[in-house]
């Protein structure tokens, strides 16, 4: 027998009492892991949309409102050399749901011509190009919408509009994009957006946002101020920002999410210090007398502090454990890319959220426990064994 | 086997209640031999478990001396004195106070944690202790599956295990029936005569106290009376 045995032991002197603080530490370090690892996903998502030197060109009161296709040619025109601009693609929202489904995918209509350049992250290869600009209902996926419908390439597909005049398209699959940035989106030819509406007596040719490539982050901010400028004062004015702040709109319209999770995360953490400090406290004052007994027997005080303060500890880490292993295995089995949030499409459990979890685990089973601890140093042996005397 | 003489001398000691001092021993003085078996009488508050706690190192006095065998208890630290009783001190309690989650076995292994012996040899100390105290069979037992008597049974195995050379027992009959009184009670008389060790009791129980060879009354902090006497032969 060692001192280890008898802590494991003393975490079954009250078994409820254990599952129920063993639970109430799991349940939270699962949210903790699972938010910090949205966090980090979010902003990993941000850095790689940084890294791309596109910049979004919308209407400047709201992005519904659709600017005309001419734009594209007078935004060119501010770079005739391309020695800032390498290209721009005009994009459309066509907001396509696959029949009697729910979910509205990132659906856009995009130029033929500039996509892949623009688009660079989304891989595609002279072959995949070359299909692209051939086949006038190509499309390209994102890997999680291809997982969730177990489309492949060259599937046909289908798509039905959300918004008037609620057209169904047929697309064939020329791509599936494996990029987390893009592993939510499903884009196809506008040409093939505009012939449909035509069709459908609804011609009206116009782009919700006109992406522009960058050569750098200098040719960036010079196109960024210049693009508004050039358009101030009229009735098409347009708000130019680079990707990273256009996305970040859509993610804090439910607000501040990155900063709500980490928010959350700082609840969580003190939500289990009280709970871990109150259990300890409750375990201290139920034991002052078994204590008292072994300092009778010869116990030092140190060694009756480490029990205390082991027994906190072990709780924490199992408590912690119990919560991050199953929220990881889910995030395994069950990819949050699958929810089809656009920005968070590639959801793993972040390495740092374990080792973070782990750490704080073992920061609140030691400050949990400290207390307590010090208060068995203090322990007055007589004391003790005379309340029962 | 071993034993300690005690000797005690000017002893004084007072608790504060309230920043009130409340004297409880007034300048004791007393001399037990190595191997008797002193019975501690007295009602209560007259500074029987004060006595024994100094007997026992667990606190120190405010003046006088206190000595068990070599040790000037009143000099030693608190960490001396713990070391020095984990080596020469067994208690047994009134309430027994076992580890309820820990076996009958575990509970009376506890004490050898504090000593750097192999794993075969504290087996054997523990399967000896349990032994002396007829507690073979039930090693394997929770204090939840034993009954009182084996409790206390558990716990003299504890304050035995380590082969100390006092056993101080703090009303150990206090919470038992009197059949199996008497059986702890014979018990702690086999200690005393088969194994020579020096055995100081609290009680409050006459058939205890008629148990030990010698008998001390405690009153308000002084001895009030000390009978030599002829124990009663166990049941």
């Amino acid at each position: 027998m060692t001192l280890g045995y008898i802590l494991m032991q003393n975490l079954r002197r009250n078994p409820s009492r254990t599952a129920l603080t063993v639970v109430a530490f799991a349940l939270p370090m699962a949210i903790f892991v699972a938010a910090i690892s949205c966090v980090v996903a979010l902003k990993e998502i941000g850095e790689s949309n940084a890294k791309q030197l596109r910049l979004a060109v919308h209407d400047k009161t709201t992005l519904t409102n659709g600017l005309p296709e001419r734009k594209r040619r007078e935004i060119e025109a501010l770079d005739p050399d391309r020695k800032r601009l390498r290209a721009v693609c005009g994009m459309r929202w066509f907001g396509g749901r696959v029949p009697d489904e729910q979910n509205t995918l990132t659906s856009l209509a995009a130029d033929v011509d500039t996509f892949p350049v623009v688009y660079s992250d989304a891989g595609m290869t002279e072959t995949d190009v070359e299909a692209w600009e051939r086949e006038r209902r190509a499309c390209v996926v994102g890997r999680a919408i291809a997982e969730q419908y177990e489309w492949s390439v060259g599937d046909r597909v289908e798509l039905h509009s959300t918004v008037p005049p609620y057209l169904a398209l047929e697309f064939r699959v020329v791509k599936i994009m494996t990029n987390p940035s893009v592993a939510n989106y499903f884009f196809f030819r506008r040409g093939y957006l505009e012939e449909s509406l035509k069709e459908a007596g609804s011609e009206n040719p116009i782009c919700n946002v006109f992406w522009v490539k960058c050569h750098s982050v200098e040719d960036l901010r010079w196109l960024q101020v210049e693009i508004d400028r050039l358009f101030a004062g009229t009735s098409e004015a347009t708000k130019t920002e680079d990707e990273s702040v256009f996305k970040s709109r859509f993610t804090q319209a439910m607000g501040d999410l990155p900063g709500l999770m980490e928010a959350m995360a700082v609840v969580v953490v003190v939500i289990i210090a009280l709970v871990a400090g109150n259990t300890m406290m409750m375990s201290f004052r139920e034991r002052t007398r078994e204590l008292a007994v072994f300092k009778a027997i010869g116990f030092a005080s140190g060694r009756i502090f480490a029990i205390v303060l082991g027994e906190s500890v072990l709780l924490s880490l199992m408590g912690a454990l119990i919560g991050i292993v199953p929220t990881a295995a889910i995030l395994l089995v069950f990819p949050v890319r699958r929810l089809n949030y656009g920005p968070i499409s590639s959801l793993e459990v972040s390495s740092d959220a374990i080792i973070a979890s782990f750490a704080i685990a073992l920061t609140v089973g030691l400050v949990s426990g400290l207390w307590p601890a010090i208060q068995s140093l203090r322990l007055q042996t007589t004391d003790a064994l005379r309340r029962v005397a | 086997m071993s034993a300690a003489d005690i000797e005690l001398r000017e002893v004084r000691k007072s608790y504060y209640k309230d920043r009130l001092e409340i004297p409880v021993l007034q300048g004791l003085d007393l001399e037990i031999e190595a191997g008797e078996y002193v019975a501690l009488m007295g009602p209560s508050g007259s500074g029987k478990s004060t006595l024994l706690h100094l007997l026992a190192g667990l606190d120190r006095p405010d003046g006088g001396s206190v000595r068990v065998g070599e040790a000037h208890l009143e000099s030693m630290s608190e960490r001396e004195r713990t070391r020095w009783r984990s080596r020469h001190i067994g208690f047994v309690f009134q309430m027994y106070y076992l580890v309820p989650v820990l076996t009958a076995q575990q509970n009376v292994e506890l004490p050898l944690l504090l000593f750097r012996m192999s794993s075969a040899e504290r087996r054997e100390r523990v399967g000896t202790a349990l032994d002396v105290v007829g507690l073979t069979d039930r090693a394997d037992h929770r204090p939840n599956q034993l009954s009182g008597g084996e409790e206390q049974r558990v716990a003299i195995a504890r304050a035995i295990v380590t082969d100390p050379d006092v056993i101080l027992a703090d009303e150990p009959t206090g919470d038992l029936d009197a059949k199996t009184s008497s059986e702890i009670l014979d018990l702690l008389q086999l200690l005393n005569s088969e194994f020579g060790k020096t055995i100081v009791i609290v009680t409050h129980d006459q058939r205890a106290a008629d148990r030990a060879r010698r008998l001390l009354h405690l009153d308000k902090g002084v001895f009030e009376r000390d009978e030599a006497r002829q124990a009663s032969s166990a049941s």
